[in-house]
């Protein structure tokens, strides 16, 4: 009895010591954070976008993880319902609120509303004077590094067809800023006039027809040599087209991640050159994080960066596995 | 009150055809109808008791500004509904309130972001409003086209015509009546539930108080019948039509007060405003739209939206529940016209 106590003691202390030195390793404020007792209240636009999904779930499976209720909303990309969630959201007085993306012309005298009520706002991806935090990519990275790739693939001349329908969503300007500044380097890299404009919704079908329309307008080879998006989606239409249109020396470029993009850029064969991969699931739970540390006291930066990785054709096989096993895990195709 | 029992009488001539079968149908009708109503209750009921504030009057007012838009554009439907008939297939429906609103709203924000005051771009929007109304009479009434179908091409001219003029953006817009409608209240109501109040006391006063609203029934519920006691129907049809583009360029109004934009896709809220208008028959004897049962429908939505988020129930169920109460309500008007659809 007592042997198998000081057993027991024994082992209680050395794995207790083994925690506290992992602790020590690891983030020391990582261990301390609890959402016990506490209401979050998450709003995203919509999650019918992988990026968008996953993002989502992290925050909320984060809350869960910590300890914390959620209360979770997907406006389905209704401005008109995700404002009247917000509306609801701020009467219900959480704890704190993460928002997701969105309309931020929009979206911003309700952010406003939400700090006048007191309550702490958290944002994922969405920049805005009015969030204590916002958790992203580094945009300014992301965007340098695939217009380089676009520019290494393409030996450093040609006409590029761009995707700027969404200059407004400011991750989009920022990536488009970067291209634009990474040209300045190259003038022999040429954007075409007048640039094209992707869509929500139907994004894959338009791009596709789009690109089309520019492939059959200049058809001798050679003459387009790649298509830029400040996202995925539009990338999978064009790769699509450039391939029905078999156009292979075309190659296209986008950000986000999505399984479907990295498993073009993976095969050989197919016109899709790089894409920048984010980890929104990370982002989400990044997120939450910050959430917890500002409500125990802590101080938390205006923004937190999670990193992202350039998928190429080069390191395709040994860099997007991993990020497909994370999509399957999360039961996303 | 009048309006309905007009209504009765225009009908009466088919029920007295269908007498025998008649009764006991009228009875299940009445039984199923008042399920229905005992249906909406209990979820309230539920609400009040389990929803957390659910009944605080700050919630209250909150539902009420979040169904100002659908109500204005509800009240659009129920008129081209109450104009037309309301055969489902072959009845007054207009499907292109929404996609309206959205053309409406961008020329509004348009213009306010031009330099134009409110006046103008007000009036522009109305125009607008009222012009697609017009080329919906024009289709259904001049050219003789099916409401469901002609509705239907004019909402996608009213959708392209805002692509064309917003290129799919989001436009900014801000003015004096936005910044009152924003943050304007009165006796602790807010301007926009204001909005909604007083617009449904005049369309409400127009429809169920005055001899035009009463002669709107009988030609929806009787065209011949009103032909023949010397009504123009074609004329009432028409003003329907009119009138529906009004109101969609109303809640273009409140809706970029709202968003203080006019962004993409007000399309959506199509389904939302068809529920309303056909969910609100339930609150009439007759199975008829009123303005009032549209205005309890709305905020039935509304409420229903709110209640399941306070509970902190997915709002994915909020479609299904709405999506289930419409098949109800439609399997009940079916049911319950069975006698005038057989002949």
């Amino acid at each position: 009895m007592t042997g198998s106590m000081k057993g027991l003691v024994k082992a209680l202390a050395l794995g207790l010591a083994a925690a506290c030195s992992l602790a020590a390793i690891s983030s020391a404020s990582a261990e301390e954070l609890s959402l016990k007792g506490k209401r979050i209240g998450v709003s995203a636009i919509g999650t019918d976008h992988y990026w968008d999904l996953m993002a989502f779930r992290g925050i909320q499976d984060r809350v869960k993880e910590l300890g914390g209720e959620v209360i979770a909303l997907d406006a389905g990309r209704k401005d008109q319902q995700q404002i009247a969630q917000l509306q609801t959201l701020i009467a219900q007085k959480p704890d704190a609120i993460i928002e997701q993306l969105g309309n931020l012309e929009v979206l911003n005298p309700w952010l406003q509303k939400i700090r006048d009520a007191g309550i702490p706002l958290f944002t994922v991806d969405t920049a805005t004077p009015h969030a204590i935090n916002n958790t992203t990519s580094n945009n300014y990275n992301i965007g340098a590094e695939i217009a380089l790739q676009m520019v290494a693939d393409m030996g450093g001349k040609g006409n590029v067809l761009v995707f700027n329908g969404f200059y407004s969503v400011p991750v989009c300007k920022i990536r488009y800023d970067q291209l634009k500044y990474v040209l300045t380097s190259f003038p022999d890299v040429k954007i075409v006039e007048p640039e094209l404009r992707d869509v929500i919704p139907n994004t894959v079908q338009s791009a596709y027809s789009n690109v089309t329309d520019m492939l059959t307008k200049s058809p001798e080879k050679g003459s387009i040599g790649a298509v830029w998006a400040c996202w995925d989606v539009p990338q999978i239409g064009a790769t699509q087209a450039v391939e029905a249109a078999g156009r292979n020396e075309v190659k296209t470029y986008g950000i986000d991640g999505s399984p479907e993009v990295i498993k073009m850029v993976m095969d050989s064969k197919s016109s899709a050159g790089a894409v920048a991969a984010q980890q929104p699931y990370e982002i989400g739970k990044t997120s939450v994080d910050n959430a917890a540390r500002y409500l125990a006291g802590q101080k938390v930066a205006p923004f937190t960066f999670v990193p992202a990785v350039l998928i190429n054709k080069e390191n395709a096989a040994e860099k997007g596995k991993p990020f497909l096993d994370a999509a399957e895990k999360a039961g996303v195709k | 009150m009048s309006a309905t029992t007009l209504h009765t009488e225009a009908g009466a001539s088919d029920e007295t055809r269908t007498t025998g079968k008649s009764a006991g149908r009228r009875f299940a009708t009445l039984v199923v109808r008042l399920g229905a109503i005992a249906a909406f209750a209990a979820i309230m009921a539920y609400f009040v008791v389990f929803a957390p504030g659910f009944t605080s009057t700050f919630n209250l007012i909150n539902v009420v500004e979040q169904s100002a838009i659908l109500g204005v554009l509800a009240y659009g439907m129920t008129s081209v509904i109450i104009g037309g008939g309301s055969d489902v297939t072959e009845g007054g429906i207009d499907l292109s309130i929404a996609a309206n609103m959205g053309l409406c709203a961008a020329v509004y924000a348009t213009l306010l972001s031009m330099g134009y005051g409110d006046f103008l771009s007000v009036l522009a929007a109305i125009a607008v409003g009222m012009a697609v109304g017009a080329l919906n009479a024009l289709a259904v009434v001049g050219l003789g086209i099916l409401p469901l179908l002609a509705t239907l091409a004019v909402l996608n001219v009213a959708a392209g015509m805002e692509l064309t003029l917003t290129q799919n953006t989001v436009v900014g817009a801000s003015s004096p009546l936005l910044g009152f409608l924003v943050s304007g209240s009165f006796l602790g109501i807010s301007a926009l539930a204001w909005a909604l109040i007083v617009f449904s006391a005049i369309i409400i006063a127009i429809i169920h108080g005055t001899a035009f609203g009463l002669r709107l029934y009988a030609v929806g519920g009787h065209p011949e019948a009103a032909r023949a006691a010397g009504l123009s129907v074609p004329f009432y049809v028409s003003f329907t039509y009119v009138l529906s583009g009004f109101c969609a360029a109303v809640a273009s109004v409140l809706t970029v007060s709202r968003l203080s934009a006019s962004t993409p896709g007000s399309g959506e809220l199509l389904l939302s405003v068809l529920a309303a208008a056909l969910l609100g028959t339930v609150f009439s004897r007759r199975f008829v739209p009123t303005m009032g049962g549209t205005l309890l429908s709305v905020l039935f939505i509304g409420l229903l939206a709110n209640g399941f988020q306070l509970l902190n129930v997915s709002s994915y169920w909020v479609n299904g529940v709405q999506g289930a109460l419409i098949l109800l309500v439609v399997a009940i008007t079916s049911f319950a016209r069975g006698s005038e659809g057989s002949r």
